[in-house]
């Protein structure tokens, strides 16, 4: 599915960037700018600011996410940071805190 | 778990794979294989492979255990066990570790160093193919500086045929030096030549040359008086 997949005991400290998904299972602090969707697995542990069209996070985030199309929040994720896209969706267990701004210019 | 379904889809593939559209820069560190289909720039540190694709680039100082390369690397590679540029590998930098491969068709710049290098060892503690085809590529450069010249005995029975034709007339010196060693050759040689007399022959018209190398030479002159 997704090409590219950060692994569990990988730790990346620095900025990704790219046009295709992205599976992190592992660490990443500094900065992720993707085109396409981001997926935070359970493992998977963020420090950075976020910048894609979807993100789908089940693991934990520290950062500000910033999506043109849709963030979901699952369930036993921690999101510290604010989230700005058209769409969020947080499920029932998930944990989050920060501001939420829904309103970007529509689609 | 519930999220079952959704491992399944990534860890089918157990390891960490860098997609050929994906930037990556800055420090990269790790205890699992690494593929890298795309581009990482900075600091690079695993404990297990590093596995560069054909269209991975890799620009960075690579820490590892092995190394395979078949894509572009730029920087140094430190391996505790072997890196090995496939025929697609590029790279520019240097390489330590114990085992290095350089495959025919692989490019490299750079210095290698595999260590303590004990001559008289290594042979025999590894006959792999590694240490023929990583100091071919070194020596290459190295041989048409110093043609003429018979530094070491081991060389000699393969140079003898290459050493004449740069140089018709070489240094005397160097011919008596050599003396000692024909002995093995001249049998093999002997055969297409049944007596062993001719061979003194040319040694006695022209002292300087050897009696097969001679014979080799001579033709040769005779050929291009022909031609002329």
């Amino acid at each position: 599915m997704a090409n590219t997949v950060i692994g569990s005991s990988i730790v990346i400290d620095g900025e990704i960037s790219g046009d295709e998904d992205l599976v992190i299972q592992g660490t990443v602090k500094g900065k992720i700018s993707l085109k396409e969707s981001l997926f935070v697995e359970g493992s998977g542990v963020v420090e950075a600011d976020i910048e894609t069209q979807n993100v789908e996070i089940a693991g934990r985030v520290t950062g500000n996410i910033v999506a043109s199309d849709k963030v979901e929040l699952k369930t036993d994720c921690r999101v510290v940071g604010d989230i700005k896209a058209p769409r969020i969706l947080i499920a029932d267990g998930a944990s989050f805190k920060g501001n939420v701004d829904m309103d970007m210019k529509e689609r | 778990m519930a999220t079952a379904k959704e491992l399944s889809g990534s860890n089918n593939v157990n390891n960490t794979v860098v997609g050929p559209s994906i930037l990556i820069s800055g420090r990269l560190t790790g205890d699992e294989d690494l593929t890298v289909r795309g581009r990482v720039e900075g600091e690079l540190t695993l404990s297990r492979t590093l596995i560069v694709e054909p269209s991975g680039v890799v620009k960075a100082n690579v820490a590892v255990r092995n190394a395979i390369v078949s894509g572009v690397v730029v920087g140094n590679i430190n391996a505790t066990e072997s890196v090995e540029l496939t025929r697609e590998g590029r790279m520019v930098g240097d390489i330590r570790a114990p085992r290095v491969i350089i495959v025919d068709g692989a490019s490299f710049r750079g210095r290698v160093d595999m260590g303590d290098v004990e001559p008289g060892r290594l042979p025999a503690e590894r006959p792999t193919v590694a240490r023929p085809t990583a100091v071919a590529r070194p020596a290459l450069p190295a041989r048409p500086t110093a043609p003429a010249r018979p530094p070491a005995p081991p060389p000699r029975p393969a140079a003898p045929a290459a050493a004449p034709r740069p140089a018709a007339a070489p240094p005397p010196p160097a011919r008596p030096a050599a003396k000692p060693m024909p002995p093995p050759p001249p049998p093999t040689r002997v055969e297409a030549r049944p007596a062993p007399a001719p061979a003194e022959q040319p040694a006695a018209a022209e002292p300087p040359t050897p009696s097969v190398m001679g014979a080799g030479a001579k033709k040769k002159v005779v050929v291009k008086k022909k031609a002329r």
